[in-house]
């Protein structure tokens, strides 16, 4: 296997993956010996098919991100393109179905297979467009792809009331798909869509690390002005990735719909384009391109889901009202861990001068709230959420005082 | 009278470098004095110990008879001394007016900014400076020579009494050239000093009082104007030790393998108009072709238009066997077996994340795949030969190319397109930054792979390289042929004045 900054290279010690797989498995002891429940011990068939299925979901779309981000570039439209893909998907299934069919059931083979193609191939178009505006208009990736986020969705909207509106007459906000294929799929979502993800892991990690198109992803971005200047054809394998990317996304479309049993492109994996962003980081890719491995990604998107699913089990709470705010934490403290271990960072303050002094209070404030409102949900702490808040707080402030005089000591 | 800048006994080492040693010269208040020398000749790192870009260095700088040393570019300024750098540092979004007071801005009383009253100053100052532009319009809609006079009109705002100019008319017209020049007489009206850095000698010569001359970071001389000639000063730039380079005989170049026919390449938007005009030569196979020229002749240009880097805008002819080419690509070029070494090693030819061999296999992959994949032994015995042959010291060829010396990664470069089996090799100045041990081994390698039968184009900022290595050395000046001299004849004198628009040698 290949790691990060050896493609096609020696052997060495994936750290950085390892690390992540250690910091997985005590998340995952931690939260079944503290929740209250111990679910992951207790009931560890359903907890299992969660995680599982939530992290294919994720991880399908993020293996398509690290593509893009190995080659130097972003796609910020992911989340767009599923609901873009499920969308074209439901449309079609709508087309081929009898013309009063609004349940979708009567639909054949051949009409899934057309949709599940069709869905395939939007994700082809919608790649060779972010490719053509950032390779002939020569818009910024992050550009381009912001327009079809804001774009795609939308689009995917009008056409459902559009489709819907000529096929019966009557304009739908959403489609519910009950055709029994999907309904099979449903059923066996857990184990199909792990198949898949592992399957296109396997796929990914073949193309990165053992092809030529592989090595000139990670050329490209490492140093795309040395890239083309070795007479590499950058724009076409820009073209590759950013078809990859969207491709991924479709297909994670094709599951959600089959998953949920609709398509609602007005709300449907609405932000999953910055969860599978921030998968692919926490699993060391580096924005700046040229860096990540597969199994990196794998486990970022692993380690993210558990840590979610950890959340929720121990403050009872809804996962999706905390799920940012993880993503968020976790993404800042991977990327400022993978840079204090390179050289030359490591002798960096984090609280030196006025700014350093302000921010102390800054992440005091935070810790407390986030405290008191975690401590509402734990039996134990009723009617004393407000005091364990400040004692958090105050804790934070006295913690990193401490850390700030010790920086201040050694730059001295 | 006390100088107003003397340097005493100044300087500088970088890793590997001595940059500058033992640099003593004065400024008199009121003079004009030009610093003249090659390209990497130290007078870029001497300025920017002046104006506290650099703030760390050997010996002490007197500014009015005190020792000086700024930490930083504010201190220097406080201390009267500003300077025009090469590359303009302007904020292009803001406006004229804003970019001379930038973090100086003229406030109101109630704290808010004082655009009429900067805008008012600008105007004054930009009207002294014959630079009729509305002080509102933004810095990058203007054109190069009126950027310069913003930053001059900066300098003036701050009241600086002396100037450091570093290649100011590079990039003007001739009626701006003539504007500065009037420009800099009125300066010098006020009692400013200046500094001038500049390479090209007619200007020296009309502009400077005194002159001084700095070769390899050493000071040759300061002499007056009026007691020199440009003769005598280019001889001083380029007349020191060559380092002793032997080949065993000449070598016997065979078949033309590439003729250049009138190759211009347009530049929109500058006054010049063109890179490169009406560029003729040949090159046969076991033939090195040396192109000399300073910053900006367009010695990389004319590598890069042959290679399909640029885009094919050029107009003439290149013909490659005798069939006429026009590579939109490098991918092209590569194909037709043309290889191309670039100039800038970390910008345009390292994969930092890549490891040794996985940088010199680069552009022959399809080499090594074995049932449509990478196979890691067929890779590692492909770039066995390149590695051997370039004599590239590794730990191993799974080695961090980061970790090697900077004349070992230009070797894994070099490897990487001797893989393709190039029948024309164009090398951009492929010694820079390498050390001296380093640059014998090349020479040797590029001196072997021409007896093999490669045809070379080499361009390079030192000509005691060019001396040893090419049979023959185009010189360019501007982006035109000034001189296609044979080693025979060509000396460094010859070259420097034909680069310099001097006599134009021929």
């Amino acid at each position: 296997m290949n790691f990060p900054g050896s493609a096609g290279g020696g052997w060495r010690l994936p750290r950085h993956e390892l690390a992540i797989l250690a910091a997985a498995a005590v998340v995952f002891l931690a939260t079944g010996w503290l929740d209250p429940n111990h679910t992951y011990f207790a009931n560890w068939a359903e907890s299992r098919d969660i995680i599982l299925r939530n992290t294919a979901l994720l991880g399908i779309i993020a293996l398509g991100a690290s593509v893009v981000i190995i080659a130097g570039g972003i796609d910020l439209s992911a989340g767009s393109m599923v609901a873009f893909s499920a969308t074209t998907c439901a449309l079609v299934l709508t087309l081929c179905a009898a013309p009063d069919d609004r349940r979708l059931v009567t639909v054949g083979p051949a009409g899934i297979a057309a949709a599940i193609a069709a869905a395939l191939l939007s994700g082809l178009l919608v790649g060779t467009l972010h490719t053509w505006l950032i390779t002939a208009i020569r818009l910024p990736p992050f550009v381009a792809t912001l327009a079809t986020l804001v774009g795609l969705r939308s689009f995917a909207r009008a056409m459902c009331l559009f489709v819907t509106k000529e096929r019966w007459g009557s304009e739908s906000q959403q489609i519910n798909v009950n055709t029994p294929f999907f309904a099979w799929l449903k059923e066996h979502n857990v184990w199909i869509m792990t198949a898949t993800f592992l399957l296109l892991a396997v796929v990914t990690w073949l193309i990165l690390s053992r092809t030529v198109l592989g090595r000139h992803l990670y050329a490209l971005g490492g140093n795309e002005q040395a890239a083309r200047l070795s007479g590499i054809r950058t724009e076409n394998v820009k073209w590759f990735a950013y078809c990859y990317a969207s491709l991924t996304a479709a297909l994670a479309g094709i599951f959600l719909m089959a998953d949920s049993s609709v398509a609602q492109p007005g709300n449907l994996a609405r932000g999953y384009e910055l969860n599978a962003i921030a998968a692919a980081v926490v699993g060391g890719c580096s924005l700046q391109g040229g860096v990540g491995t597969v199994p990196g990604t794998v486990l970022g998107a692993l380690f993210l889901r558990l840590v979610i699913d950890a959340v929720s089990k121990l403050i009872k709470a809804s996962a999706d009202v905390y799920e940012g705010m993880i993503v968020g934490i976790i993404v800042a403290l991977a990327v400022t861990f993978t840079q204090v271990g390179r050289r030359g960072q490591a002798g960096r303050s984090f609280f030196a001068g006025l700014r350093g002094l302000a921010a102390i209070p800054t992440i005091a404030i935070f810790a407390a709230l986030l405290a008191t409102m975690a401590a509402a949900n734990v039996p134990a702490l009723a009617g004393r959420t407000g005091l364990f808040g400040c004692l958090v707080g105050g804790a934070t402030v006295v913690a990193l005082a401490l850390v700030r005089r010790l920086e201040g000591r050694h730059a001295t | 009278m006390t100088p107003i800048v003397a340097f005493r006994g100044v300087g500088k080492r970088f890793p590997g470098v001595v940059a500058l040693e033992g640099v003593s010269f004065d400024l008199a208040p009121g003079e004009c004095h030009a610093i003249c020398g090659e390209n990497g000749a130290g007078k870029s790192t001497l300025m920017k110990l002046l104006s506290g870009v650099i703030t760390d260095y050997d010996g002490e700088i007197l500014v009015r008879g005190v020792p000086a040393r700024f930490c930083g570019t504010r201190d220097a300024e406080a201390a009267g001394i500003a300077i025009i750098h090469q590359e303009l540092n302007l904020v292009e979004q803001l406006s004229a007016a804003a970019n001379i007071f930038l973090g100086r801005e003229r406030r109101t009383p109630s704290g808010l900014l004082d655009d009429a009253a900067m805008e008012r100053e600008a105007a004054a100052l930009l009207a002294e400076l014959e630079c009729p532009v509305d002080p509102r319009t933004p810095a990058g809609s203007l054109r190069v020579g009126d950027q310069q006079l913003l930053e001059i009109a900066k300098a003036m705002s701050l009241a600086s009494d002396v100037l450091i100019m570093d290649e100011p008319t590079s990039a003007l017209t001739d009626a701006e050239v003539a504007r500065l020049d009037r420009v800099i007489a009125r300066l010098r009206g006020r009692g400013v000093s200046l500094l001038y850095i500049s390479h090209k000698m007619d200007e020296v010569f009309r502009l400077a009082d005194r002159i001084t001359v700095l070769r390899d970071g050493r000071v040759v001389t300061t002499v007056d104007r009026a007691a020199t000639t440009p003769r005598e000063i280019t001889g001083w730039m380029v007349g020191r030790d060559i380092a002793g380079h032997e080949f065993h005989g000449p070598r016997s170049p065979g078949q033309k393998v590439l003729e250049v026919r009138g190759l211009s390449l347009p530049w929109p938007d500058h006054p010049r108009g063109y890179r490169l005009h009406d560029v003729s030569f040949e090159l046969r196979a076991g033939e090195i072709l040396g192109v000399a020229g300073l910053m900006g002749a367009g010695r990389t240009e004319l590598l890069e238009t042959i290679f399909g880097a640029v885009e094919p805008t050029w107009t003439g002819e290149i013909h490659l066997d005798g069939r006429a080419v026009r590579f939109a690509h490098p991918a092209e070029a590569c194909a037709a077996g043309i290889a191309m070494v670039t100039e800038d090693r970390k910008r345009l030819g390292l994969f930092p994340d890549l490891d040794v061999a996985a940088n010199v296999s680069l552009c022959s992959l399809t080499d090594a795949v074995r049932g449509g994949l990478l196979s890691r032994g067929r890779e590692e015995a492909l770039v066995a030969a390149p590695l051997r042959e370039t004599g590239v010291k590794t730990p191993g060829p799974h080695a961090a190319i980061t970790g090697l010396s900077g004349g070992n990664q230009q070797k894994c470069i070099i490897g990487r397109w001797l893989l393709v089996k190039p029948r024309i090799l164009l090398l951009d100045d492929p010694t820079r930054g390498i050390d001296v041990g380093a640059k014998a081994e090349l020479y040797a390698l590029i001196d072997r792979l021409c007896r093999e039968g490669l045809a070379v184009i080499l361009t390079s900022s030192e000509l005691p390289e060019l001396l040893t290595l090419a049979d023959r050395i185009l010189v360019l000046a501007e982006g035109r042929v000034t001189a296609e001299l044979p080693r025979a004849v060509a000396t460094e004198q010859a070259i420097m004045e034909a680069a310099t628009g001097g006599a134009p040698a021929r």
